[in-house]
């Protein structure tokens, strides 16, 4: 058993794959994983692939044209998981999809095919979720700044909504547990970027008590609810406590 | 009236009263329209909607759902904003609603407006008062987020087709499915009065879809394609007015849009004696005749005290509520018409089971139905499998046939559906398809929510005096403290 290992990131992974094709050795006598491998396997030998932007690109571009672009959209979606297995689920899904082309999508019958659709539902489903109940605040001078911590790399699917909803607005969103924020100055396209400890600190200090809009929303929050059809259940299967840690109504 | 003569200065102060006197107001959807957004604007809309939060009563919360003004000169009995509550009242400027709207957009907290509003001096002026909100939204703010804004009945038509083409949902509240329930309850208002502009903002944007080459009538779910004789297809073709001369003269420019996301309307649930059957036939009418988007429903909480009114202790119909969403989405998705949910002889919906499972063992002879070979509309009618499972069905068994475990896979919940179908013509279990047995089954498994929908009170902290019976002797003090007349 080879084990070919990259770096939890669209690129490396793609380039994972590629090597691995290559290497043909066989799609049963490899697997593909995730670094930081926490258990090494005793029969097996490891080869780390550094991200390689041709080789990605190429595999980036045959997904598209031998199977579809739906399918590179799903692959994608899929490696925004947080799971470990998501890179050998791809590469199982891949295996299918070059084998039947664009109809592989419709085969979810197959547990290697709907191992990688609900992968990506998963991710969907989540930056949804942030679509809902992502919060900003004003941060003096404009900048409309909020704070994520999703279970899923979102902030790649996330930001291009936000810019279209808010596309001459100064805003940030932090995605505070991987250190990444999606920056949109106003009037242009968004970029993603690493944040610091301090960055984030800095934000989080500027922000505090400075928007007047706060305590309006939280009173209209308070008034709009009904007391006669209390249901704090139901709150919760629609909006899980999870949800709300950054949430202005909840603080 | 004592309470009229505080007024009420700050925003938040007025937000509260406003909000809370529009919370009533059911429909809290930002669907049906979609716009991009456009530099130097703010704002798109998104087709399927987005919720932004849920409210301690678990409802959703879209759009910032507020009334212009809680002052109102009509009685009707069943209104919180009724004239002879005393109750206090304020009333926003266009500005300040602005303001709000745009502000909480920026913020991610709502989607959009929904504008509604008591009747101010009269219908006429309080519908321009709305009309000069939205404008000024639409044209000063930028604004190209979701509006729902509701017609007033009464008011003039031109000031309500002029308000077609900012906002992207008018409604009209029925209130009440019949004439007699309308006529005890809301004295000031008429079914006429409310179906005149139902009618209207129908026509207008039936004409400006023709305009636009589309039909006339709005897209429904794609699902309806499939199934023969839902109800929509049965509808007759609409009535459209004739396009006025003023209607020309108002249209803003080719490419505007008039109420996209269609129209709504709500219905109260359980302040008058009708049953589930008018209820449900009225909703059926109104999307066959009228064409509407969606039709609301919204348990009445009782809040005056009347004498043509429930009691002020009687417990809020959530339960009845429920079912008669059910019901509806039955209708809109599933191919499903009123008369064969029920029936004269039968006018009410089952407490125990929703109304799908008791068509389905009401039918029996269909079932079970074989998951790999059955057409949308018969797997549609399983208990369980829903518009999204059909569709995965479907294109899942292109490619192989499915089993039980296939079907778990493509995530179709078979709590319910296994009762119901067979997987290459075999059952999951070995389960006799007789109705008393699968009432018993599927009964249980629901018991458990029915119940507290049904009692949503029923739990609470036992009281040592209420529940045992029992009575403290009251103290000095206590005798002392009603004498100072301090409790």
């Amino acid at each position: 058993m080879v084990i070919f290992t990259c770096a939890d990131d669209f690129e490396a992974m793609l380039t994972c794959i590629y090597d691995a094709w290559a290497a043909r050795l066989g799609h049963h006598n490899i697997r593909l994983a995730l670094e930081p491998v926490e258990e090494m396997e005793l029969f097996a030998s490891y080869r780390s692939i550094p991200a390689d932007p041709a080789k990605a690109e190429k595999v980036a571009a045959s997904i598209k044209k031998k199977i579809s672009p739906a399918a590179f959209r799903m692959v994608y979606g899929a490696a925004l998981h947080e799971s470990r297995e998501k890179l050998d689920a791809i590469y199982r899904f891949l295996v299918y999809g070059f084998h039947f082309g664009a109809k592989v999508l419709d085969m979810l019958g197959e547990p290697v095919v709907s191992k990688v659709f609900s992968l990506q539902r998963k991710v969907q489903n989540e930056t949804h979720f942030f679509r809902e109940f992502t919060r900003f605040s004003l941060v003096p001078p404009q900048i409309y700044f909020a704070q994520i911590e999703p279970k899923c790399q979102v902030l790649p699917l996330l930001a291009p909504h936000f810019v279209d909803r808010m596309p001459s607005e100064y805003w940030i969103i932090a995605d505070k547990r991987r250190r990444v924020a999606a920056v949109h100055p106003k009037d242009e396209e968004f970029y993603l970027t690493s944040l610091t400890d301090e960055e984030l600190t800095q934000m989080e200090a500027a922000r505090e008590g400075a928007d007047p809009f706060v305590s309006l929303w939280k009173s209209f929050f308070a008034a709009i609810g009904i007391e006669q059809r209390r249901n704090a259940r139901c709150q919760r299967n629609m909006l899980p406590l999870w949800y709300r840690k950054h949430m202005t109504e909840f603080q | 009236m004592a309470a009229s003569v505080h007024v009420c200065n700050t925003l938040e102060e007025k937000l509260t009263i406003l909000a809370d006197a529009a919370k009533y107001d059911v429909a809290c959807t930002s669907s049906g329209s979609d716009r991009r957004g456009k530099k130097g604007s703010l704002g798109n809309a998104f087709s399927a909607g987005i919720c932004h939060s849920f409210a301690s009563d678990g409802r959703c919360i879209s759009i910032l759902k507020i009334l212009l003004s809680n002052e109102c000169i009509y009685d009707c009995k069943y209104c919180l904003n009724r004239r002879s509550n005393d109750h206090p009242r304020a009333t926003f400027t266009p500005e300040e609603v602005c303001t709000l709207t745009v502000e909480f957009y920026k913020r991610n907290y709502i989607e959009g407006l929904f504008l509604s509003s008591g009747i101010v001096k009269n219908p006429a002026y309080t519908m321009e008062q709305m009309y000069r909100a939205l404008y000024l939204l639409r044209t000063q703010y930028h604004f190209r987020g979701y509006i729902h804004v509701k017609t007033i009945p009464g008011a003039d038509p031109e000031i309500i087709e002029r308000t077609g083409y900012l906002a992207d949902r008018m409604s009209t509240n029925v209130e009440l499915p019949t004439r007699e329930g309308l006529e005890t309850l809301a004295p000031g208002k008429t079914h006429q009065k409310i179906l005149a502009p139902l009618r209207q903002i129908q026509s207008g944007i039936g004409q400006h879809r023709l305009s636009q080459g589309k039909s006339p009538r709005l897209e429904r779910h794609q699902i309806n394609a499939h199934l023969p004789g839902n109800i929509f297809e049965r509808a007759q073709a609409l009535e459209l007015e004739e396009k006025s001369a003023r209607a020309m003269a108002i249209m803003p420019s080719s490419e505007a849009s008039f109420v996209p996301a269609g129209q709504s309307t709500q219905m109260i649930v359980g302040a008058t004696r009708e049953n589930d059957y008018q209820l449900l036939m009225t909703s059926q009418a109104l999307y066959q005749r009228f064409d509407l988007k969606r039709v609301f429903y919204s348990a009445y909480v009782p809040l005056n005290e009347d004498a043509l009114l429930p009691e002020k202790d009687t417990p809020v119909p959530l339960l009845r509520e429920h079912r008669l969403y059910q019901a509806d989405w039955l209708l809109r998705y599933y191919g499903f018409s009123a008369e064969e949910l029920l029936s004269p002889e039968k006018p009410n919906f089952n407490v125990l089971l929703d109304p799908k499972c008791d068509w389905a063992l009401r039918h029996l002879e269909i079932f079970p139905v074989e998951v790999n070979k059955a057409s949308y509309d018969l797997l549609l009618k399983v208990p369980g499998i829903g518009v999204k499972s059909a569709m995965r069905i479907v294109k899942a068994r292109r490619s192989g046939t499915l089993d039980f475990d296939g079907l778990k896979r493509i995530g179709v919940v078979l709590k319910r559906a296994k009762y119901f179908i067979t997987c290459k013509g075999k059952m999951m279990y070995h389960i006799p398809i007789e109705e008393d047995f699968l009432t018993r089954q599927l009964t249980g498994e629901d018991a458990r929510t029915t119940w507290e929908m049904g009692h949503p009170q029923t739990y609470r902290q036992l009281s040592l005096f209420d529940d045992m019976q029992l009575v403290a002797p009251p103290t000095v003090e206590d005798t002392k403290k009603t004498l100072q007349g301090q409790l």
